[in-house]
């Protein structure tokens, strides 16, 4: 049920990204919600079934975006394994330190992707630009805390546990790692 | 003090009072007689009569006024949150209509546009619409809402009311996926209008296109026509593609840098025309880049 109630939920992530946040065919400030999906699922939830969620959104991204297929696999894999890493390793979990992260994240695996898609097809691509790429990790940043608020909800339906929003950051008594 | 007795009129003062009330009332017949059967004229009874009572009508309606004003204002003060209800539902059902009026308008002279084009171009050609963009910020392409059934292939012209658009790279049998030709990896055959100098249009990703391969030695300038050049099919010749809007003369290598603005709009694309001729494409080759538009 968590995979394919995450899988709908990322699908209307994507939906909205390629439609209603892309004013026009040529605009570059359209949010990557899936990113926020993506780091929601490498903190909050295990390998198995977030991989299977992100294989396949991934895989229909690329149907809906992009000349080179494969690319956004890479990206929804790399970040998932790269913010998973870092939340192991962060002394402290929590949300308000985990959310710029995310940010962080998005910058450095797009870069690694761009850099990597760049040699096998340079003519491709359009000109890396980082102030256009520090926008979107804005973007992404900016839309965490509501999205990671609205996954939690949803995450907390699906178990049965009606509380709503109330609790929506996964917080114990011990802000450092328990 | 006097005694309840004395209080008691007599029998003389007693028919002197109705000797007075008879008098009176006589008199009172005899006005009205007179006024009613005589000239008619408004003597000066009348006027006095008129004035005696004309303060007290005035005051009554006033107050009448007042209070049928005063009971109006409540009345209307009940019914004023409804009315106010009922205006901004109004204005709100007008600026709606008035909103899908403008959008009526801006949708017939796009379409009208088009149906222009389609008239003056002769070609097979088949409307669609675009319904989903790319948002990634390393290539440009959107996706119509037509495809195989519809006479689609891969590789096929799009255009609209402007111009040129893109060439169809991908389809699935209702829909297609379109690479505009802003996107760095489009590349086509144009003429300059003007010189027929033929040349390569690539895109930059941006809001504007490269013209590669034009000699020094041929006369250029701002302004000057861009058009397709016809060559392999895929473009029938002389569709607008745009207008020269910077030339750079670098003092080494043997071609300009020319940028040109598409005749497109890219920002309010909507409408599109897909121009359904048959193309001989093939599959792949060596290094893969016929798969690419």
């Amino acid at each position: 049920m968590f995979v394919i109630v995450f899988f709908l939920v990322g699908l209307f992530l994507i939906i909205a990204q390629t439609t209603v946040f892309m004013i026009n065919p040529v605009w570059d400030g359209a949010p990557d919600l899936y990113f926020v999906l993506v780091a929601y699922l490498a903190y909050r939830h295990d390998i198995l079934r977030s991989l299977i969620i992100l294989f396949s959104l991934s895989m229909l991204f690329d149907v809906l975006s992009g000349l080179v297929l494969g690319m956004y696999p890479a990206l929804f894999i790399l970040g998932f394994f790269f913010l998973k890493l870092m939340s192991d390793r962060l002394p402290v979990r929590e949300s308000y330190y985990q959310v710029p992260m995310i940010g962080v994240g998005f910058l450095l695996v797009h870069w690694l992707v761009y850099v990597c898609m760049s040699f096998a097809v340079p003519s491709l691509l359009v000109p890396w630009s980082w102030p256009k790429m520090f926008i979107r990790a804005g973007l992404v940043i900016f839309f965490a805390f509501p999205l990671f608020r609205f996954f939690e909800y949803i995450n907390r339906r699906l178990q049965g546990n009606f509380t709503g929003f109330s609790k929506g950051r996964l917080r114990s008594g011990n802000r450092y790692r328990e | 003090m006097r005694k309840k007795g004395s209080r008691k009129p007599t029998g003389k003062f007693r028919a002197l009072r109705l000797i007075l009330l008879i008098g009176f009332l006589l008199t009172m017949a005899l006005i009205f007689l007179v006024s009613t059967l005589g000239n008619q004229k408004f003597g000066p009874l009348h006027e006095l009569l008129l004035e005696a009572a004309g303060p007290v009508q005035n005051l009554f309606a006033r107050g009448s006024n007042a209070i049928r004003s005063l009971k109006q204002n409540y009345v209307d003060l009940l019914s004023v949150k409804q009315d106010n209800k009922r205006l901004s539902e109004e204005l709100q059902e007008c600026r709606n209509l008035s909103y899908k009026n403008r959008e009526a308008l801006a949708t017939n002279t796009r379409l009208r546009k088009l149906l222009d084009f389609k008239e003056t171009a002769d070609l097979p050609m088949v409307a669609a619409r675009i319904i989903g963009k790319d948002p990634s910020v390393w290539f440009k392409n959107v996706i119509i809402d037509r495809g195989a059934r519809d006479g689609v292939a891969r590789g096929m012209a799009v255009v609209n009311g402007d111009g040129v658009v893109g060439q169809v790279f991908a389809v699935s049998p209702n829909y297609a996926k379109v690479l505009l030709m802003v996107a760095p990896s489009s590349a086509m055959d144009v003429l300059l209008q003007k010189s027929r100098v033929r040349g390569i249009l690539k895109g930059t990703g941006g809001l504007t296109c490269r013209l590669d391969y034009i000699q020094k030695t041929v006369k250029i300038k701002e302004g000057d026509q861009v058009v397709t050049a016809g060559y392999g099919g895929i473009f029938p010749t002389g569709l607008p593609i745009g207008v020269v809007s910077r030339v750079v003369r670098n003092r080494r290598g043997m071609f300009l840098e020319i940028e040109v603005k598409p005749a497109v709009d890219f920002t309010t694309l909507e409408d599109l025309l897909v121009i359904e001729q048959e193309l001989v494409i093939p599959e792949k080759n060596v290094d893969g880049q016929a798969d690419r538009p």
